[in-house]
């Protein structure tokens, strides 16, 4: 089990989210109290409606229209710009979407390029870095190929792939199984405990409780509301590492052990 | 931000393509209304340069003196033509001619008198055209060639007269005509020549020299009613190099002449061709005008289709939007994808116009201009209106919500 450092990344401090107005008016996030940690691998569980989407978007910075108190890495969100907040969603977050959501009239190296335009990667450089990180999904002979020509599990590595491209340190996944087969489920998860392993933050919701086993701590919700709060012991993770962490991170994690 | 900017245009690129017809029937609009633009300002700025051409044909040495003040050409500015009208009762006079004569270093004098009224044949229908009482001299200011007969003489008769080409053909049927009798205002005149066609009926003299027909001084003022009324004088300098020294003499003989009046104005190179300009430019004004009205209509259609685009690629900004573009990005996005319509619009507009006056221009007595003046004028109104329209779509764009946008499907 990676080693989880106490930084805390997220801390939210009764984060309500309303929506409608007078009669219809509706919290979907009542009252949520949470802290995040670097390097964990959380799973959000919960029914239809409960408000996981609605949490995960506010963690990714794409509302920001909320009551309460949203701290990222020690700064409150509400006091971000929002050229500001988007330069966080380009450098420190990744997104992975339940329904891929890739731009179909590009190809898939395009898309995987696309969030390090935004950083201001040139195009040589964007290229290379989406070929590498497509070779390491084994998508390198599919770089050229339209996403309408690849298979569901394929979309959803393309769709993983894009949200690593930019090196995040908090990858924020909705569903990233939701619409596959358990094996193509099987090697995202893989690839997502991996990331987990390499010191990335991971929040991921999800319907299936057979994933929870790969998560580090288990967030149920129910009514907008934080019904149950468990660290997990993660024996998956642990089983499925396949790749060793490259040069760099490992004198990391060595260094963070000793300090 | 370079880098972004090259990535927007690559980007728009892909989106043209990817509704390659849709993109170009959008710059077809803004194609013809740049393509108006252009035609009109080619040939608008040929037609303007006709007169500066003739007059650098006669040689550069040319000078001319007309009646007002020089100082109306700023009250002029609503772009009048010297019409005979204007010049109705001239500020030149008999004597101003022979102290022109005077002055050194002039080759020839050729006053202009101009009279209009019918002209007929024996037995044939009166045709109106213009009539010039002038000198034998005004051969030689305004290089007019005979194409038969002799030209006016001191030593004629002053009933004699020279005729134009077509003028000859519109009253007996035909280019040779001479020695027939005309009749101008009740007095029978002999035709003693012909003059060679030179197709030029715009020119600074107000006169088409194919239908006119010139006659003496003499006669000219007795067939009003003995004043001579002299719209123009012509001269003539020995040489190029001279034509300086000619014009402030003749300003000075003049002023003493009008008692220090300068209710004239001796005018020379593209100075003679401005009355005839400032015609042109108030009619390439009007027509620009409503040329203007298509681009609008064009810019409409650009932000029809960026509209139409933005709604249809909703989902791609709120990916885009959640992968960190922020609203700015956007913005540029499809502020530099209407400028691709608009300014390919106006590549193939302004290559089209060219095209559209070399056409017109056959019909026409002169050719169209190729000036950067009209490259750069189409390719600011290009860019403006790409501008222009495109803003509003790119600025409803970025206010997408992120959420909603990313819950749109394809």
């Amino acid at each position: 089990m990676a080693k989880i450092t106490p930084t805390p990344v997220i801390v939210l401090k009764d984060l309500k989210k309303r929506f409608g107005l007078g009669d219809a008016e509706h919290y979907a996030i009542d009252g949520i109290n949470l802290t995040i940690q670097k390097g964990e691998f959380i799973a959000i569980m919960g029914p239809s409606g409960c408000g996981k989407t609605t949490l995960l978007n506010i963690l990714g910075l794409l509302d920001s229209k909320i009551e309460g108190d949203y701290e990222l890495e020690d700064r409150s969100v509400a006091t971000l710009s929002s050229r500001r907040q988007a330069h966080i969603r380009s450098q420190q977050i990744g997104f992975i979407f339940q329904s891929f959501n890739l731009i179909t009239r590009m190809t898939v190296i395009e898309n995987v390029a696309l969030p390090l335009i935004y950083k201001g990667v040139t195009q040589t450089a964007r290229l290379k870095q989406a070929s590498a990180i497509l070779h390491n999904f084994h998508l390198g002979e599919r770089e050229y190929y339209m996403p309408h020509q690849l298979s569901g599990g394929q979309t959803q590595r393309v769709a993983i792939a894009r949200a690593l491209v930019n090196d995040p340190s908090i990858i924020l996944a909705d569903e990233p199984t939701g619409n596959l087969d358990s094996y193509a489920s099987h090697i995202i998860m893989e690839e997502l405990s991996d990331l987990h392993k390499r010191g990335n933050t991971i929040i991921m919701v999800t319907h299936n409780p057979r994933l929870t086993t790969y998560a580090s701590r288990v967030i149920t919700m129910l009514d907008g509301r934080i019904a149950t709060d468990t660290q997990t012991p993660n024996r998956k993770s642990e089983a499925g590492a396949k790749r060793p962490l490259g040069k760099k991170k490992r004198a990391k994690r060595k260094k963070e052990q000793t300090a | 931000m370079r880098l972004l900017f090259i990535n927007h245009i690559q980007n728009a690129r892909q989106s043209l393509k990817s509704n390659r017809m849709r993109s170009l029937l959008t710059m077809l609009g803004i194609a013809i209304g740049i393509a108006s633009i252009t035609a009109i300002l080619a040939l608008s700025g040929g037609a303007s340069r006709i007169v500066g051409n003739q007059i650098d044909a006669l040689g550069g040495n040319i000078a001319v003196v007309r009646p007002g003040a020089p100082s109306n050409a700023v009250l002029n500015a609503g772009g009048q033509s010297p019409t005979q009208q204007q010049f109705a009762s001239s500020t030149l006079t008999e004597n101003d001619i022979d102290t022109i004569e005077k002055i050194p270093n002039i080759t020839s004098v050729a006053p202009m008198m101009i009279l209009s009224g019918a002209v007929k044949a024996n037995k044939g229908t009166p045709v109106t055209t213009t009539i010039i009482a002038s000198t034998p001299s005004l051969a030689d200011t305004n290089n007019l060639t005979l194409r038969e007969g002799q030209f006016l003489d001191p030593n004629l008769s002053p009933y004699t007269t020279v005729i134009g080409a077509q003028l000859s053909v519109n009253v007996f049927g035909t280019e040779d005509s001479i020695g027939k009798m005309i009749t101008i205002r009740g007095q029978s005149f002999t035709i003693i020549g012909i003059l060679k066609r030179d197709n030029n009926p715009i020119n600074y003299n107000g006169v088409d020299f194919d239908s006119s027909a010139i006659i003496s001084r003499e006669a000219g003022r007795s067939l009003n009613q003995g004043a001579l009324q002299i719209q123009q004088i012509n001269l003539r300098s020995d040489s190029i190099a001279t034509l300086d020294q000619v014009i402030i003499d003749t300003n000075k003989a003049l002023l003493k002449n009008h008692f220090g009046e300068a209710d004239f104005g001796v005018l020379s190179g593209d100075k003679i061709a401005e009355p005839t300009n400032r015609l042109f430019s108030v009619i390439a004004a009007a027509t620009t005008a409503i040329a203007a009205i298509s681009l609008l209509v064009g810019g409409i259609g650009i932000m029809n289709i960026m509209l139409v685009s933005v709604a249809e690629r909703t989902r791609e900004i709120g990916i885009r939007k959640a992968l960190g573009a922020s609203n700015a990005d956007i913005v540029a996005q499809f502020l530099i994808e209407s400028l691709a319509l608009s300014i390919g619009g106006g590549v193939g507009g302004y290559v089209m116009g060219y095209i559209l006056a070399l056409g017109v221009s056959t019909f026409l007595p002169f050719d169209p201009v190729l000036t950067w003046g009209i490259a750069l004028t189409a390719a600011i109104v290009s860019i403006v209106i790409g501008t222009l329209f495109g803003l509003y779509p790119a600025i409803r764009a970025a206010r997408k919500d992120p959420i909603d946008a990313l819950r749109q499907y394809d």
